[in-house]
């Protein structure tokens, strides 16, 4: 039993790294292939654009740097080299090595996005817990509170916490200090419409599971409604939810977009958007592939978590 | 020979030129007899675009500059008066010919990496600007006629020019052309656009992007401009230059005292500032061109006088500049900035009269209507294409040319607005596909006007880019540019520029609105800080905090 | 590609709700409807709603704040708030609505593809999406704009494309039910050819599930869209689009909230409604398949999993 338990945990994550390494190097092909249908000459757009004044000479350079003028093919082989080496080119408008700007502004990003993710959390599961199964009233509250949530826009949140919050009554900067007060804003922006997404998520689960054989033994046998909540069908409840934080992952870097933009924070989401404004090829496809990778980590591991808390889903199974 | 004399510092001279920039200060409550006090930081929000390398001589545009101000310092500067005045170059002298200049350089100055600043240095910079490959565009035009530069001694630097340029020390006083460690420059590009090493009263220490560049004080500062305030080192330990590209998030950072200056402040910010007791404003307009709208006389159907003239006469700028502004910015009649002694203004051709305008457009042939009320002439519609750069334009004057859009309609006008990114903009004007278009041109001194009227800037630079939007192809403005060009003596320059600005304003080629607009707003926590003279970047050398 | 869920189209659809069948006509319902019925009529017929010329300025009038004349105030040109916004429904409707019906679309032909091209195609299709899962929607759109430059067009496009994938998914579950269902064997016995099944039998029984979904689509879509309209990306001024009005507006923030409040309102209640509608049409036509447009009640502790 343990040995084929082994085999099958070995064999799980074979098949595992393979897969994310084959979407991996799919997404990396296929941000490649899409930066070279970007309209204009590539080599001007790395010496700063039309305006520039770049001489012929200058031009050519570049295009020998880059491998512009070799054929599509050597071009994404470079690419596809470089990508093993980490090396991600140079960003056209920054001058820097993309591998940098990430190192850079990825901890920013990523403490935000944590955050974000735990707040939201918090806040979903405190929606839950006090809404479900409550009277038609409460019930029709909480559904109106998890829809808000979810259907408020980035910008237009941070816009109004912005005027509440810092203006009104200047208890939040409404830009990024570097200090815990400031990520206050930020974070809550983010965190929102998240948690009413989880909220919405875990409740359909928790009525589920609370109309589940176990949940009625459960009473029978004396289990108080709150205990049963807390002890056994929070904990299904909780299993959708989880899977959805990959996909969370990705609505936050979305979110980070908008939201470091207008609470001036250094981050991944600022320089993607910067850099979709000037055409700044090498670094979209930088942000682009980073958050692929994460993406891909965050689906191996909530699958992994599902696997181990559900017992219903073996590791063995398929 | 001429030759101007070193001005000694004047401090109360100095002190009012900057009470002249700054304005009233409604709570100017603040004890002034405390005197500047040591140390601070001080932190600075601005809304213009983050540069993309912190060397000017790359490039050249104003972010670069505001940024510049504060570790960079030029050959010679520009007082309040707009008067050239001595900054790293002591004294100058000129040869008849108006061929050669023999600069005397500030004796004692060091560069903030201990290279001496000396004629040698100079000769390098000048050089690393006509480099093609530095990319420098703004300072490449602007030492255009530069032949070469030698070092007579280590303190003499004499520039020979292939043909007389009146307009030398205007460009040497710009931020794009100021002087830079030769060791610095020898680093290469890429580590000289991370910091650049100059005289200035602070250096860079650290560039954070899309974030901060942190400066700090230069203990041995000793090379203030003529007109400076103070003369030793800063009194700030530090600079923190943010970017904080959203306005709301700027003007909401200052109220919250997270910053003490924000740039590009908006009208509707600065008119609610004005009651406030803790800001104050830097109204600071942009040497070089006006804010104006121009036409395009190459091609119809504005290649007709009077339908230019029709499509001005037809727009009601006052009211939209006073409903935009609200008393933020005057009304310019003129192609040059108020702050150029040499600008000229004719308010007599930009009366709105729609009457006029209709009659105007009759008589030129678009004469008929279609359904949406639309001029047409022999079938084709009255439409003008306006691309307007979303990086050029602030959202007042975007809502500035919707109204005038509303306003050119009522007398058969279908202009369409079209808002780019800065390359598509570049594009539609390299194309030709434009109408109208407001490209404001900074520089110090009305040698702007050779740059953006004479013939010779119809034709795009290899790069495409061409500064004559207007397309004036005439060879009298033409006559009187160059020769402005090459006269030294004030008056009859003045005389020629002024010529040639009224035949711009009279042939309609361009539709002046304003200054190009250049708000500051302050905390009064900040104290001494002015604009430059130049190109009206703030300064901080003699600022301090309380 | 074994299951479905789609969290990247939207969550909210992403369980079952149990327990709810019963559920009645509630007064959010009510509300929804009557408001997404006004704002339609705003996009066919906005002078029914708003007699005014939403581009008339009247300089001298700039920054009213809301009064009888100006409900919802005026901008910095003197412009009509209220009128602006009843005019912009249509084009901020009509993004939403397009981006929905391209990303169905191109969804459509993929699971097509997937499900009656063979194993092969299935497996290609199958990987294609998995990998587009892992850009997130705004990525995705801004790869597209940075490909087709801003615009309200690219705009369109990027937040159709970038929900295709999550559509593509759903609509291959819902396929491979109708065909495992016993009436396309029988079209097949009947002698049909292979396109009138498709069309006549495959289609409509897969899609009608369709309609919650793309409900709920187009709310988000209209968000994304003005989203990327904030971002300077989408509809650009004067453009009466309502993400592009907010954009214009937050520079005024601090001396005119109206500007910005409202065209935010009302972001946030079409969101409200095509949710609210999605929602119950959901809950009820989960009445009468096997389960609703994302059903498989059973493994929902593997939702989102790409495997």
């Amino acid at each position: 039993m343990s040995g084929s338990r082994a085999q099958a945990i070995v064999r799980w994550t074979a098949r595992t790294v393979l897969r994310a390494t084959v979407v991996l190097w799919a997404s990396a092909t296929l941000v490649f292939f899409i930066t070279r249908l970007v309209p204009g000459d590539p080599a001007e757009a790395a010496l700063g654009g039309p305006g520039s004044q770049a001489s012929e000479e200058a031009l050519d350079a570049v295009r020998q740097r880059y491998g512009f003028d070799q054929p599509l093919i050597v071009q994404y082989g470079i690419a596809m080299l470089a990508l093993l080496r980490l090396d991600l080119g140079t960003s056209y408008a920054l001058r820097q090595p993309v591998v940098q700007i990430l190192a850079d502004t990825v901890p920013g990003t990523a403490t935000l996005a944590v955050l974000a993710l735990l707040l939201a959390w918090a806040m979903a599961l405190a929606l839950t817990l006090s809404h479900t199964r409550s009277s038609r009233a409460g019930a029709a509250i909480g559904d109106t509170v998890e829809i808000v949530a979810s259907a408020v826009p980035h910008f237009w949140l941070a816009t109004i916490l912005i005027a509440v919050f810092s203006t009104a009554l200047a208890w939040f900067p409404p830009v990024s200090t570097g200090t815990p007060a400031g990520l206050v804003l930020p974070v809550v922006t983010l965190a929102v419409p998240i948690a009413g997404f989880l909220a919405h998520v875990m409740r359909g689960s928790l009525d589920e599971a609370l109309s589940a054989p176990f949940a009625t033994s459960a009473v029978a046998r004396g289990e108080t409604a709150t205990g049963l909540r807390f002890r056994h069908a929070l904990r299904h409840a909780a299993l959708p939810a989880l899977g959805l934080s990959a996909w969370a992952f990705g609505y936050l870097i979305g979110g980070a977009v908008v939201v470091e933009t207008i609470f001036a924070r250094p981050g991944l989401g600022r320089s993607l958007l910067q850099a979709v404004t000037v055409r700044d090829v090498p670094v979209v496809t930088g942000v682009v592939l980073v958050s692929a990778l994460v993406y891909v980590i965050l689906t191996v591991v909530t699958d992994a978590l599902t696997r181990i808390i559900d017992p219903r889903i073996g590791i063995v199974t398929r | 020979m001429r030759s101007r004399p070193r001005r000694s510092l004047i401090p109360v001279a100095a002190v009012a030129a900057s009470a002249l920039v700054l304005s009233a200060c409604a709570g100017d409550s603040e004890p002034t007899a405390t005197g500047p006090t040591t140390g601070g930081t001080l932190v600075y929000a601005s809304g213009d675009a983050e540069p993309t390398c912190l060397d000017p001589h790359v490039g050249g545009n104003y972010p670069q500059a505001l940024l510049a101000t504060q570790f960079l310092e030029s050959l010679v500067s520009r007082d309040a008066e707009g008067e050239i005045v001595p900054w790293l170059a002591e004294s100058w002298t000129v040869s008849d010919d108006a061929l050669t200049w023999e600069f005397t350089l500030a004796d004692g100055v060091e560069f903030t990496d201990g290279t001496p600043f000396d004629a040698e240095a100079v000769k390098v910079n000048v050089e690393h600007l006509q480099d093609p490959a530095t990319q420098s565009s703004t300072g490449y035009l602007a030492v255009e006629k530069v032949a070469s530069v030698e070092a007579v001694d280590d303190l003499t630097a004499r520039f020979t020019l292939s043909e007389p340029d009146s307009a030398l020390l205007e460009s040497l006083s710009q931020p794009w052309l100021a002087i830079e460690s030769p060791a610095g420059i020898a680093r290469g590009m890429e580590e000289n656009c991370e910091s650049p090493v100059g005289t200035g009263p602070f250096v860079v220490d650290s560039w954070a992007k899309q974030d901060r560049v942190t400066l700090t004080r230069n203990d041995d500062y000793s090379s203030p401009p003529a007109d400076a305030l103070h003369d030793g080192p800063a009194y700030l330990d530090g600079i923190e230059w943010r970017f904080i590209p959203d306005s709301a998030s700027r003007y909401a950072a200052l109220q919250a005292g997270e910053v003490q200056v924000i740039d590009n402040v908006q009208p509707d910010v600065l008119v609610q500032a004005e009651g406030s007791d803790s800001l104050v404003e830097l109204d600071a307009p942009r040497p070089g061109s006006s804010n104006r709208i121009e036409l395009n006389s190459g091609k119809a159907p504005f290649d007709d006088v009077a339908v230019r003239e029709a499509f001005i006469r037809s727009v009601n700028v006052d009211d939209a500049v006073s409903s935009l502004f609200q008393g933020t910015a005057e009304r310019s009649f003129s192609p040059l900035a108020s702050v150029e002694p040499a600008a000229y203004s004719d308010d007599s051709l930009f009366g709105y009269d729609l009457d006029e305008a209709n009659t105007l457009l009759d008589e030129a042939g678009w004469s008929e209507k279609d359904s949406d009320g639309v001029r047409t002439k022999d079938g084709e519609r009255l439409t003008l294409a306006f691309p307007v750069s979303t990086n050029q334009s602030i959202p007042a004057e975007v809502s500035l040319f919707e109204q005038l859009q509303a306003g050119a309609k009522d007398a058969g006008f279908d202009v369409q607005l079209d808002l780019l990114d800065l390359a598509s903009w570049y594009a539609a004007l390299g194309a030709n596909d434009y109408d109208l278009v407001s490209a404001p041109y900074t520089k110090v001194g009305p040698d702007v006007l050779r740059i953006l009227y004479h013939s010779d800037g119809i034709v795009p630079a290899p790069s495409g880019y061409f500064a004559n939007h207007a397309q004036v192809d005439d060879t009298a403005v033409d006559a009187l540019l160059d020769e402005a060009s090459a006269t030294l003596d004030e008056a009859d320059r003045a005389a020629l520029y002024e010529e040639a600005q009224a035949d711009v304003l009279e042939g309609y080629y361009i539709l002046p609105l304003y200054d190009q607009q250049n708000h500051f707003l302050l905390s009064t926590s900040v104290h001494d800080a002015r604009a430059l003279g130049t190109v009206s970047t703030p300064s901080f050398a003699a600022a301090w905090l309380s | 590609m074994t299951h479905t869920t789609s969290p990247a189209v939207d969550p909210l659809l992403a369980v079952p709700t149990p327990g709810r069948r019963w559920r009645r006509v509630t007064l959010g319902e009510v509300v929804a409807v009557v408001f997404a019925v006004s704002l339609v009529v705003a996009s066919v017929a906005p002078g029914f709603l708003a007699p005014q010329n939403p581009a008339a300025v009247a300089p001298l009038d700039s920054f009213q704040p809301p009064s009888l004349a100006h409900p919802f105030g005026t901008d910095e040109s003197g412009r009509d708030v209220y009128t602006r916004i009843v005019h912009g429904a249509g084009s901020s409707l009509l993004i939403g609505l397009a981006a929905t019906g391209i990303g169905l679309a191109t969804a459509l032909l993929l699971a097509l593809v997937a499900v009656f091209g063979g194993r092969f195609a299935d497996a290609v299709v199958g990987r294609t999406v998995e990998v587009l899962f892992a850009f997130p929607a705004l990525l995705s759109a801004l790869l597209v704009i940075l490909v087709l430059g801003p615009g309200p067009v690219a705009a369109t496009v990027a937040v159709g494309l970038s929900t295709a994938p999550g559509y593509a998914r759903i609509i291959r579950t819902s396929l491979l039910r109708v065909r495992a269902s016993g009436y396309v064997e029988s079209a097949r016995l009947l002698g049909h050819s292979p396109a009138r099944i498709v069309l006549r039998t495959i289609l409509p029984n897969a899609l009608s599930p369709l309609l919650a979904l793309a409900t709920l689509g187009v709310g988000q879509a209209v968000v994304w869209a003005s989203s990327l309209s904030f971002l300077g990306l989408g509809a650009q001024p004067p453009a009466p689009e309502w993400g592009a009005m907010l954009a214009s507006a937050r520079v005024y923030l601090t001396t005119a909230w109206w500007l910005t409040v409202f065209p935010g309102l009302l972001i946030l209640a079409t969101t409200l409604a095509t949710t609210t509608i999605g929602r119950s049409l959901d809950a009820r036509s989960a009445g009468w398949g096997q389960s609703g447009p994302s059903g498989q009640s059973g493994q929902s502790g593997q939702s989102g999993r790409p495997s």
